[in-house]
Parts: structure tokens; sequence; C-alpha cells
């Protein structure tokens, strides 16, 4: 990868609050959900970008934040350094289908109405310009080369399997040739045997059309094997950011070191000499995030420092940053 | 070792509109007193079926026991009648089912729902019943018991409401416990969490367990034995390190090298099975696997093989072709067609 001047994309400081509302009669704002609390990362062309995180660490609000989806609060989102907050109308148009989005559950991200040739030409149609015999090729084009027979252009969603949905959703996300790429938990509801053929198929896409994706999962094993590089996120704050390798051979925040240690590993003799951090309690609500670190209350290696002031992300590598104050340290002695 | 549970020849059927769908299919195998037995499937093996087989929770009709024996602690299930039935189950086998919100009554306070089990399987009275609850929960890792007990199902985040259901389960002093997918609805760090409250609560009251999940990870750290099952049947069975290091059947195989692994960098793609599972109401008569496996044969089409014994004690494979497989392991055998 070939670090580019100006990135593809870049988030600086994006903040979703959700606003907490009580009394029946008095509808009043009682406080506010941080489900993402300024959040800033880029991501390159033909790069992908793992965010990986538990349940309510806010991953899958940056991605919908990104594309508009649901409005962000604040911050700056850069697309080739253009502020895509700040358009609207028909350049905001223009700009979003630049950007697309794969969702998690196929089941309820297409029409069950439409047949599969309808869903994927969609989006070229609402584009226009484009004749009918072209629109045809177009979409049997993309159906091929998500794998799937042009047989299936007039079958509906109900007749495919999980994956074979999946595939349909690639083709429409790739309908209007965009350079970045939200993957949503894309794989997580299908089954193993399953997710391998979806993500092999995401990356050769990718290799083909040299798009980046944003790839949101909390399976911290596919997210080490299709990002190059890869931000943790924990109650609605990226902990650390760091090329793949470079995370896995030396992860500095303790959050990340216990994700990573509780993933099991398919190994029954490594899995016998494992020495697992297992983290107390739960992740804290969002509408009542803990002072201070968001981590502390559940960190191993808390200071009272950490409760008092917020860490900085600090570069402690190349392209290796982390927020806390023990990230410098070597990792704790087994 | 003696046999806590011992199952011959189980089939499970389900009338469809499709006709009668087959859901397990001579499924044999025992589990050892204080033993973790790994049953590994994705959707549609019928590792979930087989285990409401077990506790003869099949609801009939459209289900039906096709065939089988069942016998746990020497006593044939099967025959029983429903009350002594009811007594076996929550007192000596019980069951954790994969999302907790489902299983518990939303309206009631979990104490309320564990007096309720406990003075239903143990005859305590209220006092001992309050006391024992607190004491369960405890036992599960849930701190102020007392306070819980008042708690609703609402008010616990997802990890505690699976221990709810884990204290639930030991509150007939059950001896086997059969966990289906427990933690898949749960974070990872939390998912740590609970394998270890269960392995602790194994070697402190002996428990055997069965643990019925999709991922191969959790059964490499918890796991004695490996059942693998695939479209009802069991496919390969064995040692833990047998599965894991000598693989013989393609479906674990392929299985093994289409998952990516979080503690090393990969040489290369992932390996995906071609294909996707079998529609179980159009099964031929040979091996389920054949239609996605590379090495499959006019032999393997027509008949479903018995099992053969690969060498490593107590590891067994149902496949024609299972040297090549595990060959194929060794060298890294691509299913990718």
């Amino acid at each position: 990868m070939t670090p580019d001047s100006v990135p593809l994309l870049e988030v600086r400081g994006l903040k979703k609050y959700f606003p907490v509302r009580s009394g029946l009669v008095f509808d009043r704002k009682v406080g506010d959900i941080k489900a993402v609390d300024g959040v800033s990362f880029e991501i390159h062309r033909g790069e992908t970008l793992g965010l990986v995180g538990e349940s309510g660490s806010g991953k899958s609000t940056v991605g919908r934040s990104v594309l508009r989806l649901i409005e962000p609060s604040a911050g700056e989102v850069l697309l080739d350094g253009r502020d895509f907050l700040a358009v609207k109308g028909r350049e905001l148009r223009r700009l979003r289908r630049r950007m697309q989005m794969i969702f998690q559950d196929p089941f309820a991200s297409l029409d069950p109405r439409l047949p599969v040739h309808a869903i994927v030409s969609e989006p070229l149609e609402v584009e226009g310009g484009i004749g009918r015999k072209e629109l045809r090729e177009r979409v049997d084009h993309l159906l091929d080369l998500v794998g799937l027979d042009t047989g299936s252009r007039n079958r509906y969603p109900h007749e495919f399997s999980g994956g074979q949905r999946q595939r349909v959703g690639i083709a429409r996300a790739l309908a209007l040739d965009p350079d970045l790429v939200v993957c949503d938990e894309a794989i997580a509801s299908l089954d193993v045997s399953i997710q391998a053929q979806i993500v092999n198929l995401l990356q050769r896409l990718q290799e083909h059309f040299r798009f980046s994706y944003l790839f949101i999962a909390h399976d911290l094993s596919m997210v080490r094997h299709v990002s190059n590089r890869i931000a943790v996120m924990y109650l609605g704050k990226i902990v650390e950011t760091a090329p793949t390798e470079a995370l896995f051979d030396n992860p500095a925040h303790p959050y990340t070191r216990a994700l990573m240690s509780a993933v099991p590993v398919p190994d029954p003799d490594i899995e016998a000499t494992r020495r697992r951090i297992i983290l107390e309690g739960d992740i804290p609500s969002p509408a009542n995030p803990p002072r201070g670190c968001a981590f502390r209350t559940r960190c191993p290696v808390a200071m009272v420092r950490c409760s008092q002031q917020v860490p900085r992300t600090l570069e402690i590598g190349s392209g290796h940053f982390a927020a806390c104050f023990r990230a410098a340290e070597p990792a704790a002695p087994p | 070792m003696t046999a806590l549970l011992d199952i011959r020849d189980l089939s499970v059927a389900f009338d469809t509109d499709e006709g009668s769908v087959r859901a397990v299919r001579g499924v044999s195998y025992s589990v050892e007193e204080g033993e973790v037995l790994g049953v590994v499937g994705e959707s549609g093996s019928g590792k979930s079926v087989h285990a409401l087989a077990i506790m003869r929770l099949i609801p009939a009709p459209p289900g039906r026991m096709e065939s089988g024996e069942i016998r746990f602690d020497g006593q044939d299930l099967l025959s029983l009648d429903r009350r002594r039935m009811r007594d076996v189950r929550g007192k000596r086998i019980s069951m954790v089912f994969q999302d907790p919100m489902s299983s518990l009554n939303p309206v009631y306070s979990v104490g309320f729902q564990l007096r309720e089990t406990l003075r239903l399987h143990l005859d305590l009275g209220r006092g001992a019943a309050t006391g024992r609850a607190c004491e369960l929960l405890e036992l599960v890792g849930i701190p102020d018991p007392r306070q819980r007990l008042s708690s609703y199902p609402h008010e616990l985040s997802g990890g505690m409401r699976q221990r709810v259901m884990i204290a639930m389960a030991l509150a007939g002093n059950p001896r086997l416990v059969i966990a289906d997918e427990p933690t898949t609805a749960l974070d990872v760090t939390i998912q740590a969490q609970i394998i270890e409250l269960i392995k602790e609560l194994r070697e402190e009251l002996g428990l055997t367990v069965i643990w019925i999940t999709h991922d191969l990870g959790i059964v490499a750290g918890l796991a004695h034995r490996v059942n693998v099952m695939y479209a009802g049947y069991v496919v390969e069975r064995g040692p833990v390190r047998a599965i894991f290091k000598r693989p013989s059947h393609p479906y674990t195989v392929g299985l093994l090298s289409s998952m990516p692994r979080m503690d090393r960098k990969d040489a290369g793609g992932l390996r995906p099975i071609p294909g996707r599972p079998p529609d179980l109401a159009r099964l031929g008569p040979g091996c389920p696997f054949q239609p996605r496996c590379p090495l499959a044969d006019d032999g393997c089409r027509e008949a479903m093989p018995p099992f053969d014994e690969t060498g490593d004690p107590g590891h067994h494979v149902r496949c024609w072709k299972w040297p090549e497989a595990r060959a194929g392991h060794d060298g890294g055998l691509s299913l990718d067609a």
C-alpha cells in the first residue's frame, strides 16, 4: 500500500449522540447516548480498514454516519478532501453513489417483492442515462461477477440461501462502481463454510476494482484476515489503530489485548496453554460512560489517573496509535 | 470411566409439506461421566434437534422419533412415561439455550423464577428456596446475589442473563448439562467469561457437559471429545486432538481450512468449502457431503459409508475416502473448485 497524499476518506472527530427523552406530557431531553464520541480515521485507496468492537461499541453507527444514513452530531467526513457533511441536493447524491454499503442481514436488506435483476438494476436506473439493453448487460455482468448465474435474474430473494442473497447485496452495492464499500457485519449471519466463500469474493472484487473497504465486524479472526489496518472501538471511541501485523505483534491497549485473548483458536494444544485475560463485568452504558478512560472499569491495569483524565491518542509506533496512559509499557508479564 | 449417556441409532424426522425430512440420522455415541463433549455443526446439521430428542422435547407432530435408544445412567429414557421423564428433565439432565431473553419469563423476577424451579425440583420451602437461589447466583458469579433476586430479566445484561440461565439449569443438581450455543449471542469477552465459568463448574460439581456450537475454536479449548455433524449424521468423532490435528472427514478438513486464524498471519487465502449445505428433503442415498466434496466418486453417490476406525484411539469417521482427506489436510487439500 502506498499512502497517497489525500486519503480517499478522512473522518475527524465524528460524534453521534442520540438524545434520551423522558416525560409523557412535557417531552424533554434528559441526556445523550454517546454512541460515537469523537472518532477519527482515514482510509486510503484500495485499502481495507477493519473496525472491530463488541456490541455497543458504536462501530455500526460509525459506518452509518460516514454514509449519512444517519446524520452525525458533529465532526467531519472528507471524501477526496471534500466535506461530505456539508453537501446537499444533487451534489450529495453525486458523492453518495461513490460510497455503498453491504448489510449484515441479506434477508432484511433486499426488497422481497423485487426479482434479483430489479434489485441490482435499481441503483443504475435511479442514476439514469442508461439504455435497456445496456442495463440488462450490466446487470448480467454484475451477477456474473458475484458468482450468480444469469438464470437467477428472475428469481426472488426468498428463493436464495443466505450466502447467495449476500451475493445479490454485493452486486447491488457494486452497481455504481463505488470507491468505498462499507461492510457492516456482512458475513456474521452466514454459516462458517459460507463465510469464507463470501470473504474470498469480497477480496477478489477489491483486487479487480481497487475500491476501499471499511470492514466492520466483531470477528477479530476475520478482520485480521481481510484488513490492511485495524481500528479497535470501545464505548464510542477508537482505543487503538495500527497496521494489521503491528496490532497483532504488539497490541498496546489493554482492551485490544483482552479482546485478542478472548478469541478462541481452533487448536487444542494452543488453547491448553493460553492465558486468558478475563475481563470483569460488562460494557458500561453509553448513556452514562465512566469518567476518564471509558475502559477503566474493566481494565486489569487501571490506575488512579485513568479515572481523572481521558487518555489522549498517541503514536507509539509507525502508524500505530493507542489511547492509554500505559500503552507504552510492555505487555503485562504472564 | 463409565458411560453416563449412551445413544444408539437415533433418528428424528419431521413431517413437512415437502414430505418427511430426517433431521437426525442414525446418531450413536456415548458420553463419559465428567467429560465435555463438543458437538460441532452448521445450521441444519441436526445438532440442536438431537439434543432436544435426548430431552424428549421434540414436538410431535410434526416431529417423530423414528428409531433409537437413549440410555442415561443405565435407564432407557424413551421408555419412561411423561411423569418420570419430567423428573429427568432439570433434575438429572438440564439444558442451557442460546437466547436467555426468550428462555426467561420477562414478567417475573429472577428470584421468582429460580425459586419456582427449586421448589419444583427439590420440594424446598420458601425460605430454603430463597437461600439456595442466592447460593446458585453466587456460584455462577453474579455479584450481590440477594439484590439480583428482585431484578427482572430486562434489567440484566446478556452475559448476566446467561449466568441466571446456568443457575437455573443447575438448580436441580443435574449430572448432565446440555448447552446449545450458549455463547453465540454474547460478545467475545463475555463468551470468555461464560466458558471459564463452565470449566470451573465442571470441576467443582463434577458435571458432564454436552456443548453444541458452530465454533470450532470454542470446542478446541473446552471439549475432551468432539462429534462433527453434517446433514443429520455424525460424520466424524474422536478425541479433541485427533479431530483438530488429524481431521479425517473432508468436511472437517474443509471447515478448518476455511476459517481464518486470529493467532497467526495466514499463508495465502481462505479455502472455502464450495457449494452450500444440502436440502434435507432431497438427500440421495449416498454421502450428504458428496456434492461439495473434491474427493467424491460414484461410490460416494451410491451409499453412505459406515464408521471406520482411523487408527487413532477412539477416532472414527464416516467417509469412504478418509485416508485421502487426512493426507489432504496435512498437505493443504484444496476444496475450492
